[in-house]
């Protein structure tokens, strides 16, 4: 069925208000849902299509499906944005929460929100979704763009061990580390760097030139600060396996 | 003067800092069920399965609330967040992701252990060289945890001769 | 205030210390000597109601208690006082027959915990579901977190009063952004009383935290409990926790939670102007505030990863870093906001009718917002010279200096020209606080938090004081989590402000509290002409 213009009506069932606030800036001037002919109308009478948001509290359960019932039969069209209207987000199980289906089995795809009690036609995931998400999903309603995700079920045997032995053992240790002194995000990436300088020498102080040089090729004073912590913890683990080493042959040596 | 962006008629890219949709790369993941531990919603959860031996590691991306937990968790950077949004559908099962592999078996009692080869595997590969007797070890391993138990307490009983 | 407290009644008490100026005490004599001395404490002029936290210690102590906190703004002190309440008598002297601001404590502990407060003046259910059966409490010990009995639904109305008729508006209605259900008792086209019934948004969260998460998972949950101020809530908790546990934050961490708490400041500011212009009538001036605040967003989506569920904050510090171009990033965005902000602002306030309908309306006095424990801008602007980020200070307030604006006309313009202060406030601190940031970790190391310790923490939210309570348990799981929201102490003001204004007024004026009702999911309503206390939310929509 062709959709023109989208009469929405916006519908809260308990939600923590970032994805209504969301919604609300897909009508401001940069992103402009009003090119696709969507209007917030006042009441579900008037309404092409819900939009919901929200886990579904026990609370707003009847007032909710009244709305839905009000809507004229035809096209009755539900759109779930958010994540917590998708499946129930991060309060899935809350005994606040209404679900028909139990709710700590494991099964998948996992349940909960909107579909509980309405039959949902597009679901728009995202905590808080971007406005562009949620424009994606009305055009991919309207038919004028493709769907993108695709559902994987991998049964592959290979499994890639990028190192081995002592520099694995190390990566393990330094990740740990770079976690806490710049954060994940771009401690991962730097740590990879690094791993790879330590796999190129085997040279003590050739590794140091290479970190020295990385250091001064790197702009951001973070990411040397970043490189520093590295190569310290690097140093003091290096030294700490370099004893356990001795000791361990002076035992060997006596017991045998 | 008009401010408005030509999405969703022209693409757009979301910025490099962006956390978005996750993805589970098949080839590094070793089944540890880190993520499954740390995940707030269970958006990633492991099931096993002990009577055809395999474990499942599910991940719905419609339950995610993109918090990036399970990417400082994992050990192998087997999974990561992305910077696709797009994920819109209208049929749940296209968020799902599974990958699938194969319980260890006990070498002892033959039963399936709560653990995957490739966690055997992994484990083998990060012992740095020297400190362990490497033979002896992967002669130990796998063993299921009442096989360990009963083995560990037989061996610490006997005064001399051959450790089984 | 602690000195003084202890002055008169240390003989009887047990004390428990916290922190510098934190401290609990448990009265060891019988609980009739309780009001006496909450009302000691509260007629000293700078002491406020904090908080109010039920809990249920029946596995270690037998009973389960109840405790109330005060705090002292001029001293910077936290005092707890502490009831233990026994099973087979749960009853103890109620502080809201006296002191208004308690009432929805009360009425909160009773609905989750089974506790009643002797002398309650409305006892009707507050929180909990209308579908929820009598006899089952969530917060007690032996109730599973996802165990959900089913009921009958039995809503409570009030009856209607005589020669009225009844007009139900909600809970989907176009003035209203959250469900809320109001029922209006009208004469004509006067209403004479109204009747609220709100908690559509109750996601029992305290429960949850408890039930199965554990302390870095729980700041995640924690930004959800509202989507404008959620980051305000997840650095309250940890900042709850780090107290709790003596853990210290790098200086680093601490920066970074200053500049993203001024940044959710700022968002949430700009938004409400652009609500407030909306309920006024003038759309564009909406708009054009919008279009400065999606500036906000995006930068924010760059410093973070998402534009709004920052998802920095855990327990010892941040997640992520500033890197050099992000703070670029931040000084460009400061100059140009300054500009912008100040241009659409001039705009704004040169339209004779925003001001004319802002201008003498919607008044509280300074006595009132003392009675009823008002808190941030609404505080502010009737002459309450209380922010928590001067008085207790927190993460890096200590080191930068800004200026407090208070307004003493106390009405809907007063409060608009506060936040609007507070905007410029915002970016000056930003500022300072990029040009002072110190290099270093950003998380700390800390080995396990020990079971039974408590910490108490607040911040200043864009709407007021958001105070978090935690207690933590053996095994590094939370036992009890309490969040009191802004919103939870102003909207109980707004029946004051009403009185005596047109019903067209009365839009604007609830939205000038600036209410969360995602937070609270509390509201109280004066009726006009008997004076009757009830609670009702008049429908003030886009300002979720």
């Amino acid at each position: 069925m062709k959709l023109r213009s989208l009469w929405v009506f916006h519908l809260n069932t308990g939600a923590c208000n970032g994805c209504d606030i969301e919604i609300l800036d897909v009508l401001t001037p940069y992103h402009d849902i009003e090119r696709l002919g969507v209007k917030l109308v006042p009441t579900p009478r008037h309404a092409h299509a819900l939009l919901v948001t929200g886990p579904l509290t026990r609370q707003a359960y009847y007032a909710a499906k009244k709305a839905y019932d009000a809507m004229p039969s035809k096209p009755r069209i539900v759109i779930a944005v958010g994540t917590c209207a998708c499946s129930g987000g991060i309060f899935y199980d809350s005994y606040a929460i209404r679900r028909e289906s139990d709710r700590l089995s494991l099964e998948y795809p996992r349940k909960g929100g909107a579909s509980e009690f309405l039959p949902v036609d597009i679901y728009i995931p995202g905590c808080p979704p971007r406005p562009e998400e949620i424009l994606y999903g009305i055009a991919l309603l309207k038919g004028l763009v493709e769907k993108k995700v695709k559902g994987e079920h991998y049964t592959l045997k290979e499994l890639v061990l990028p190192r081995s032995q002592f520099n694995a053992w190390i990566e393990l240790l330094l990740r740990e580390r770079i976690r806490k002194e710049i954060g994940y995000f771009d401690g991962y990436a730097l740590l990879e760097e690094f791993m790879r300088l330590v796999e190129k020498s085997n040279d003590p102080g050739e590794f140091k030139e290479l970190v020295e040089r990385m250091k001064d090729e790197v702009k951001d004073s973070r990411l040397r600060y970043g490189l520093d912590m590295l190569y310290k913890h690097y140093i003091e683990v290096v030294r700490m396996y370099e004893g356990i080493l001795a000791e361990k042959k002076v035992v060997l040596g006596v017991s045998k | 003067m008009p401010v408005t962006k030509a999405y969703p008629f022209e693409p757009e890219e979301a910025p490099p800092e962006y956390r978005g949709l996750p993805r589970i790369n098949p080839l590094l993941c070793i089944g540890c069920g880190a993520c499954a531990n740390v995940c707030p919603p269970n958006a990633v959860i492991r099931i096993d399965d002990y009577s055809t031996g395999t474990r499942k590691i599910v991940l719905d991306v419609g339950r995610c609330i993109r918090c990036a937990r399970c990417e400082e968790a994992c050990p192998t950077g087997a999974i990561k967040l992305t910077r696709e949004f797009e994920a819109a559908t209208d049929d749940r099962n296209d968020h799902i992701e599974v990958v699938e592999m194969r319980l260890a078996r006990c070498r002892n009692c033959g039963n399936f252990t709560d653990y995957t080869e490739r966690q055997v595997q992994k484990v083998l590969s990060v012992i740095p060289p020297g400190i362990l007797d490497f033979e002896r070890v992967r002669d130990k391993l796998p063993l299921c945890s009442k096989c360990k138990k009963s083995l560990t307490i037989i061996n610490a009983s006997r005064v001399g001769g051959e450790w089984r | 205030m602690i000195e003084g407290f202890e002055r008169k009644f240390g003989a009887v008490l047990e004390k428990k210390t916290l922190g510098e100026k934190k401290v609990v005490y448990a009265p060891m004599i019988s609980q009739e000597d309780f009001p006496e001395m909450v009302k000691f404490l509260l007629s000293m002029p700078t002491v406020r109601l904090f908080t109010m936290v039920g809990t249920d210690e029946r596995p270690f102590e037998d009973a389960f208690s109840v405790t109330y906190w005060f705090a002292d703004w001029k001293k910077g002190e936290i005092l707890g006082i502490r009831l233990y309440v026994p099973e087979d008598n749960p009853e103890y002297p109620s502080v809201a027959s006296f002191h208004k601001g308690a009432l929805w404590f009360e009425r909160e502990v009773k609905d989750l915990l089974g506790l009643r407060a002797k002398g309650l003046p409305d006892p009707r259910r507050l929180v909990l579901p209308d579908d929820w059966p009598e006899n089952d409490f969530p917060l007690r010990e032996d109730f599973e977190y996802h165990s959900s009995p089913p009921g009958e639904r039995g809503p409570q109305h009030l009856p209607k009063m005589e020669g009225t008729s009844v007009h139900a508006i909600g809970p989907y209605h176009i003035a209203l952004d959250e469900p809320a259900h109001f029922r209006l008792f009208v004469r004509g086209e006067e209403i004479v009383g109204i009747d609220y019934r709100g908690f559509y948004s109750h996601r029992g969260i305290e429960k949850l935290a408890r039930g199965r998460m554990n302390y870095n998972q729980v700041c995640f949950i924690a930004e959800r409990v509202c989507g404008i101020c959620g980051f305000c809530h997840s650095t309250a908790y940890a900042q709850a926790l780090e107290e709790a546990g003596k853990i210290e934050v790098p200086d680093r961490a601490r920066y970074i939670r200053t500049i993203l708490l001024e940044f959710e400041r700022l968002h949430s500011h700009l938004l409400w102007i652009g609500v407030a212009a909306h309920l006024t009538g003038f759309d564009t001036a909406f708009m054009k505030v919008w279009a400065v605040r999606e500036k906000v967003m995006q930068l924010a989506e760059r410093l973070t990863g998402n534009r709004k569920t920052y998802g920095l904050v855990v327990v010892g510090g941040v997640r992520r870093d500033l890197l050099d171009y992000r703070v670029s990033m931040i000084e460009k965005f400061i100059d140009e906001m300054r500009e912008k902000f100040d241009e659409v602002v001039n705009f704004l306030l040169s339209a004779r009718s925003f001001v004319d309908r802002c201008r003498d309306v919607g008044v509280l006095t300074k006595e009132l917002a003392r009675e009823w424990d008002a808190n941030g801008p609404v505080a502010r602007a009737s002459g309450i010279d209380y922010d928590v980020r001067r008085d207790f200070p927190y993460a890096a307030y200590p080191e930068l200096s800004f200026d407090v604006p208070v307004y003493t006309e106390g009405d809907v313009l007063a409060r608009a020209m506060v936040r609007i202060d507070e905007v410029r406030e915002s970016l000056s601190l930003i500022e300072q606080a990029i040009d002072a940031m110190p290099s270093g970790p950003i998380m700390a190391e800390f080995d396990e938090i020990p079971g039974g310790v408590e910490g108490i923490s607040a911040v200043e939210a864009p709407r007021g004081e958001n105070v978090h309570y935690v207690m933590t348990e053996d095994s590094n799981v939370i036992y009890r989590w309490r969040i009191k929201a802004a919103t939870y102490n102003n909207l109980q003001a707004a029946p004051d402000m009403l009185r005596g204004y047109t019903i067209a007024d009365a839009p604007l004026i609830i939205a000038s509290i600036d209410p969360c009702y995602s937070c609270t999911e509390r509201v109280q309503v004066v009726d006009v002409k008997t004076g009757k206390v009830s609670v009702v939310n008049l429908g003030v929509g886009l300002c979720p």
